[in-house]
C-alpha cells in the first residue's frame, strides 16, 4: 500500500511537471505582448563624431515620437500596436566605451532592437558585439566595407551604400567631362581612403592617372601648402575627400590662398550644407561639386513609406529647431526600416527580423531601399551635384549627373 | 620648395606663439600643463563669438581674450598648484591634474558651444593673398607671423627688462635658490602661469584662420604639438621656442610637400630625436638627468 | 616567507574565482573583459611607475602594437590565437627594447617622450602607404578567430599573470632594488644595484604585459580600426586608475580600477550628458584631495596595504 501511494505520488508529480512544462511551451507561443519594443542605441555627446551623431539620434527620436503618438508600431508577431521605448548611452566618440555600452544594451537592458552610432569607427565596435550575441545591428551610417565582407547575417545598413561605391557616378562624370589632369587629396581614414581607391581605379581604367594623389592625416589643420602643390600640377579637376572639418579647413585655406581650381569636388557640402555654409560662406562653395544626399536630393514624389521630405522638414522642426540635415534623415530612415521590419516579421527573433528587413522594398525620403545579402545597401547610388548660387545669396544643389536624375546643367566655375 | 620654406617660416612663427606660453609655465613650475591647448580653444571660441555677435575684430578679441584668460590663469594657479606642490611626485601628479582640468574645460565648451565646427569666414584680413619673397600667401599668415613676433618681443621685454621678469628667470634657474633669496615663489609662478595661458588664448584668436574650424576637442592635439615645439627649442627657455617653432613649421611644410601622408608623424619624430640625441633642446642648457 | 607564499597563492585564487564566477552573475561580459584589460594595464603602469618612478604616458603604444602583432600573426602567418598573442607580446617587447633609450630621460621628459613614441607607432601603422603590411587605416578583421568565450578566459589567465608578476616583484630582491633606485638612484647604484639593467627589465616586463593584453583584446574585439587600440584614453585610464588606488602596492591599482572604471560606466549610463564633466572633476578632485592614492589613507592609519 505504502509503495503504491509513493508510486501514485510520483506519477502525480510527473504529470504536474509535464503539465507545467507543456503550459510553459504553450504560453511561450501566445506569450502576452511586451509593453514596449525597446530600441537601444549609442550617441556621441562630445568628441570627433558628435557633430554627426547628435542629428542622427534626433532623427531616430523624431521617428519614435511619431509612431508613439499613433499608439506605437504595429508588430506582426503580436498582431497589435506596441509603443517604442529608447535606451541611449553617450559613448563620447570613444570606440572602446562604445563596445561595453553596446554589450550593456544587449545583456542588461535586453533591447529588442540594436541601432549603432554614427559612422564606421563607432559602428565597428558594435559589429563584433552584435555578432557575439546574435543580435541584428541596424546600422544607419557605418559604411565601412569590412562590416559586410564576409557577409554577416547580423547587420542591416539602412541608408547609404558602402563608402567604396560612393564615387561610382562621380568617376563616370569626370570621364564624361573629359578631365585628364585630376588632383586628389584625401584624409587617411577608412571612409575617405576607400573612396580614393575606387576613384583612382575607375580613372585608371580609362587611362587617366591622377596628376596628384596624396593622403594626409585626418587631423590635418591646414591645407595651404597642399593646395599650392596641387595647383602646381595644373589640374583640370581637384578632389578633396575628407570629414566635415577637413572640408571646412580646405575651403577656408583655398579662399585665403587665392588659388582657383576649374573644377572642385568635396564630400560634405552635400550632407551638411548648413554647417559648411556657416563656416566657409556660400561664396566659397559656389560652383563646386559634391554628392547630394537628402535633403539636397529632395524626395517628395513617389514616396511609398513614411513622410515626404517637405512633411518631414516641417514636422521635425519643433524638435531640432532648424532645417534637417542628412543625418537627421538617416536617423529617421533607420526608424522607418525598423518600423517596416516589425510590421512584417513573423516573430521578434533576430533572424526573423533580419529576414524581414531583407524583404523590404520601399521608397522613402531617403530614396530607394534595397538590401544586399551581405547586409549592405544597394538602393541609391550617389549622383553628382553642383552648388550653384541662388538669388538670396546662398547656394543650392543642381544635380548634373547621371542624366536620368539630373535637374539642370553644370555651369563653368567663374 | 621656396614656397614651403616661406610658408613654413610663417606657420612656424604661429606655432611658436601657440607653444610659448607652455614653455613659460613649464620653465617656472616644472609642470607640463596638459590643458594648454584647451586655452587655445577658448581663445578661438572667444574670437568667433565676439565676431559673430558684435563684429569685434579678431585682433581686438585677441587682446581681450588674452587678458581675461590671464586673470583666470592666476586664479587657477592658486586654486590648484599649491595643493599638489607638496606631494611626493608633483611633476607626475600635475600631468594627471591638468589632464582632468582639460577634460573639464572640454566638457564645459561642449555644453556651452556645442560640437559643431565654428569659424569666421568673412575676409577680415582681406581677400587678396600677399606676396612675400615672390610667393603668394594668405594675408592672415603674415598677420599671425607679425602677432607672434610682437608677443615674443613682449615676453622678452618682460623677462629681461622688468623686476618681476628678473625674479621669474631666477625661479626658472632654481626654485629652491629663488625661494631662499626671498622671491615670492607663488606670486611669480602665478603670474607666469597666467601669462602662459593668456598667450595660448591669444594664439587661439587666430586659430579660426590658421587651424580650420574650432571644436571643443582640438586642445589635446595642440598641447602635444606645442610640447614638441618647446622641446625642440629647449624646455624652460621661452626664447628657444622661436627656433623650435620655425624648425617645426618648415619641416612640416616640406613634409606636406614631399611626403604628405607622413607629415603628421613629424612632431613626434622630431620630439623623440631631439630628446634622445640632444635632450637639452637644440638651443638650451642641459636639463636631463637620470 | 612561507606564509607570504600562501598568502600570494590565496590572492591569485581569489581573483581567479571571482573572475570565473562573475560572468554567471553579471551577463555584460564585455564590461567584465574591459575591466580585466584595465586591471592588467594598471598593474603594468604600477610595475613601471610604482617601482621605478617612470610614468609611461604612451603605455598604449605597447598595447596597440601587441594588438597588431597578434592580429597580423593570425592573419598573415596563420598562427593560432594563443600563439598569435605570444607573437604580439614579442613585438611589444621588441618595441620596448627599441625605446629603452628613453629611460635615459627623467620625469616629464620621459612621460611625454613615451607619449610621442606611442603616437608615432600609431601613425606608422595607420599609414596608407603601409596598407599591404598593416592594412593601414582600414583596420583589422579576425572573423575566423573570433571566440568571445575563449578570449575571456585567456584574459583571466593574463590578469592572473599580471598579478603574479607584481606579487613576485614586491617580494623579490629585484623589486627591492627597484624601489631603492626609485627613492635614491645614486646610493642604490653605489650599493651595487645594477640600476640601468634593472630599470630596463621593469620596462620590458611592463611592455610585454601590455602587448599580451593588447593581443587578447584584439582577439576578443576582432573588428577594429587602428585608433581603437592606440587611443590615448587607454594610457590615461590605466594611469589614473593606478594613481587613484595608490602605486607601489598590489591592491591599490586593482581597487582604483574597479572603483573608477565602474564609476565611469555608471556615469555613462546614468547621466550621459555630463559624462565628461563629471569624470574630469572627479580626476581633479582625486589629485587635489588624494594625491598619493587611496592606499595612502590607509597607510596613514597604520594599515599595511598589500
Amino acid at each position: 500500500m505504502m509503495r503504491f501511494k509513493r508510486y501514485l505520488w510520483t506519477l502525480a508529480s510527473v504529470a504536474a511537471l509535464l503539465a507545467m512544462g507543456g503550459g510553459a511551451t504553450a504560453s511561450a507561443a501566445s506569450a502576452p505582448a511586451p509593453k514596449f519594443i525597446t530600441i537601444g542605441t549609442l550617441y556621441a555627446g562630445s568628441g570627433n563624431y558628435a557633430t554627426s551623431s547628435l542629428p542622427e539620434l534626433a532623427g531616430l527620436k523624431f521617428w519614435i515620437s511619431q509612431v508613439n503618438a499613433k499608439g506605437g508600431v504595429y508588430v506582426k508577431a503580436y498582431h497589435k500596436k506596441i509603443k517604442i521605448r529608447l535606451v541611449d548611452y553617450n559613448d563620447q566618440s570613444d570606440p572602446n566605451t562604445a563596445t561595453t555600452q553596446y554589450a550593456q544594451l544587449i545583456t542588461q537592458d535586453k533591447v529588442n532592437i540594436l541601432v549603432s552610432d554614427f559612422g564606421s569607427v563607432l559602428t565597428a565596435a558594435a559589429v563584433t558585439v552584435a555578432k557575439e550575441h546574435k543580435m541584428v545591428l541596424f546600422d544607419p551610417t557605418g559604411t565601412g566595407s569590412s562590416f559586410f565582407t564576409p557577409p554577416s547575417p547580423y547587420i542591416v545598413l539602412t541608408s547609404l551604400p558602402t563608402s567604396a561605391v560612393w564615387p561610382d557616378s562621380f568617376a563616370k562624370y569626370l570621364i564624361a567631362l573629359g578631365k585628364k589632369r585630376v588632383a586628389i587629396v584625401y584624409a587617411t581614414n577608412d571612409f575617405d581612403g576607400a573612396q580614393d581607391a575606387t576613384l583612382v581605379a575607375a580613372l585608371k581604367a580609362h587611362h587617366i592617372t591622377p596628376v596628384y594623389n596624396n593622403g594626409v592625416d585626418t587631423a590635418t589643420s591646414n591645407y595651404t601648402v597642399i593646395i599650392h602643390n596641387m595647383a602646381q600640377t595644373h589640374p583640370d579637376a581637384a578632389v578633396e575627400f575628407g570629414y566635415p572639418n577637413n572640408d571646412i579647413t580646405f575651403f577656408q585655406n583655398l579662399s585665403a590662398s587665392g588659388v582657383h581650381f576649374p573644377f572642385l569636388f568635396t564630400i560634405f557640402p552635400g550632407q551638411q550644407l548648413a554647417l559648411l555654409t556657416q563656416n566657409v560662406g556660400a561664396k566659397a562653395l559656389s560652383d563646386t561639386f559634391t554628392y547630394p544626399t537628402p535633403p539636397l536630393l529632395a524626395y517628395n514624389k513617389g514616396i511609398t513609406y513614411g513622410l515626404s521630405l517637405n512633411a518631414f522638414a516641417k514636422a521635425i522642426k519643433p524638435q531640432i529647431k532648424s532645417a534637417p540635415n542628412f543625418l537627421d534623415i538617416a536617423g529617421y530612415q533607420a526608424g522607418l526600416v525598423i518600423q517596416k521590419t516589425l510590421e512584417t516579421s513573423k516573430s521578434l527573433s533576430q533572424l526573423d527580423l533580419r529576414a524581414a528587413a531583407g524583404r523590404i522594398r520601399f521608397f522613402t525620403l531617403d530614396g530607394q531601399y534595397k538590401l544586399a545579402k551581405s547586409g549592405a545597401q544597394l538602393g541609391e547610388l550617389l549622383p553628382v551635384a553642383q552648388l550653384q548660387p541662388t538669388k538670396s545669396g546662398g547656394v543650392a544643389p543642381v544635380i548634373v549627373y547621371p542624366q536620368s536624375v539630373a535637374t539642370g546643367k553644370a555651369v563653368a566655375t567663374h | 620648395m621656396l614656397y614651403a620654406l616661406v610658408a613654413g617660416i610663417l606657420f612656424g612663427l604661429y606655432y611658436a606663439l601657440i607653444s610659448l606660453g607652455l614653455n613659460l609655465s613649464f620653465g617656472v613650475l616644472r609642470m607640463v600643463n596638459l590643458a594648454h591647448g584647451d586655452f587655445v580653444m577658448i581663445g578661438g571660441f572667444t574670437a568667433v563669438v565676439l565676431y559673430s555677435s558684435w563684429h569685434v575684430h579678431p585682433l581686438v578679441s585677441l587682446v581681450l581674450g588674452a587678458a581675461a584668460v590671464f586673470v583666470v590663469g592666476i586664479a587657477l594657479y592658486y586654486l590648484l598648484v599649491p595643493r599638489i606642490a607638496t606631494t611626493k611626485d608633483p611633476e607626475m601628479i600635475s600631468l594627471v591634474l591638468f589632464f582632468g582640468l582639460s577634460q573639464v574645460i572640454e566638457a564645459l565648451a561642449v555644453i556651452h558651444f556645442g560640437n559643431n565646427e565654428q569659424s569666421i569666414f568673412d575676409p577680415v584680413f582681406g581677400t587678396q593673398p600677399v606676396s612675400l619673397l615672390g610667393q603668394s600667401l594668405p594675408a592672415v599668415w603674415l598677420v599671425s607671423g607679425l602677432v607672434s613676433l610682437v608677443a615674443l618681443a613682449l615676453v622678452y621685454l618682460y623677462l629681461y627688462r622688468s623686476r618681476l621678469g628678473y625674479s621669474t628667470r631666477a625661479v626658472m634657474a632654481s626654485r629652491e635658490e629663488a625661494e631662499v633669496s626671498g622671491i615670492n615663489l607663488h606670486r611669480v609662478s602665478a603670474i607666469a602661469f597666467g601669462i602662459g595661458l593668456g598667450l595660448a588664448a591669444a594664439a587661439g584668436a587666430l586659430a579660426p584662420f590658421m587651424l580650420g574650424g574650432i571644436t571643443p576637442d582640438i586642445g589635446t592635439g595642440l598641447t602635444t604639438t606645442a610640447f614638441a615645439v618647446i622641446v625642440l627649442g629647449s624646455l624652460g627657455n621661452p626664447m628657444g621656442t622661436i627656433a623650435g617653432g620655425l624648425i617645426y613649421g618648415i619641416a612640416l611644410m616640406l613634409m606636406q610637400t614631399y611626403l604628405p601622408s607622413w607629415a603628421s608623424l613629424l612632431p613626434y619624430v622630431l620630439l623623440l630625436l631631439v630628446l634622445l640625441v640632444r635632450p637639452s633642446g637644440l638651443f638650451g642648457r642641459q636639463v636631463r638627468s637620470a | 616567507m612561507r606564509r607570504g607564499v600562501w598568502r600570494d597563492g590565496a590572492i591569485l585564487l581569489a581573483v581567479a574565482v571571482v573572475l570565473l564566477l562573475l560572468p554567471k552573475a553579471y551577463s555584460n561580459q564585455m564590461l567584465l573583459f574591459q575591466l580585466m584589460v584595465y586591471l592588467a594595464l594598471s598593474q603594468g603602469v604600477n610595475i613601471l611607475y610604482g617601482f621605478t618612478g617612470y610614468l609611461p604616458f604612451g603605455y598604449v603604444g605597447f598595447f596597440g602594437i601587441g594588438a597588431y602583432g597578434a592580429s597580423l600573426a593570425m592573419l598573415d602567418l596563420h598562427f593560432a590565437p594563443l600563439l598569435g598573442i605570444l607573437a604580439g607580446a614579442v613585438v611589444a617587447l621588441l618595441l620596448g627594447l627599441l625605446l629603452s633609450p628613453l629611460l635615459r630621460l627623467s620625469g616629464a621628459y620621459f612621460a611625454i617622450a613615451s607619449l610621442a613614441a606611442s603616437q608615432a607607432v600609431y601613425l606608422v601603422i595607420a599609414n596608407p602607404s603601409l596598407q599591404n603590411i598593416t592594412y593601414g587605416p582600414y583596420g583589422i578583421q579576425l572573423p575566423n578567430q573570433f571566440n568571445p568565450i575563449a578570449s575571456y578566459y585567456t584574459m583571466v589567465v593574463v590578469l592572473l599573470l599580471a598579478v603574479g608578476v607584481v606579487l613576485y616583484i614586491r617580494r623579490s630582491r629585484f623589486g627591492m632594488a627597484l624601489q631603492a633606485m626609485r627613492d635614491d638612484p645614486v646610493s642604490a647604484a653605489m650599493s651595487g644595484v645594477p640600476v640601468v639593467r634593472e630599470r630596463i627589465a621593469a620596462w620590458l616586463i611592463s611592455a610585454a604585459l601590455a602587448g599580451v593584453v593588447g593581443g587578447v583584446f584584439a582577439w576578443q574585439t576582432s573588428v577594429f580600426y587602428p585608433d581603437a587600440v592606440f587611443t590615448l584614453s587607454i594610457s590615461i585610464f590605466a594611469i589614473v586608475f593606478a594613481l587613484f588606488g595608490g602605486v607601489g602596492t598590489l591592491l591599490g591599482p586593482m581597487f582604483g580600477t574597479v572603483v573608477l572604471f565602474g564609476m565611469y560606466n555608471m556615469i555613462g549610463i546614468s547621466d550621459p550628458q555630463y559624462f565628461q564633466l563629471i569624470y574630469g572633476l572627479l580626476i581633479v578632485a582625486l589629485v587635489i584631495f588624494l594625491p598619493d592614492g587611496v592606499a595612502s589613507l590607509l597607510r596613514k592609519k597604520g594599515i599595511h596595504v598589500l
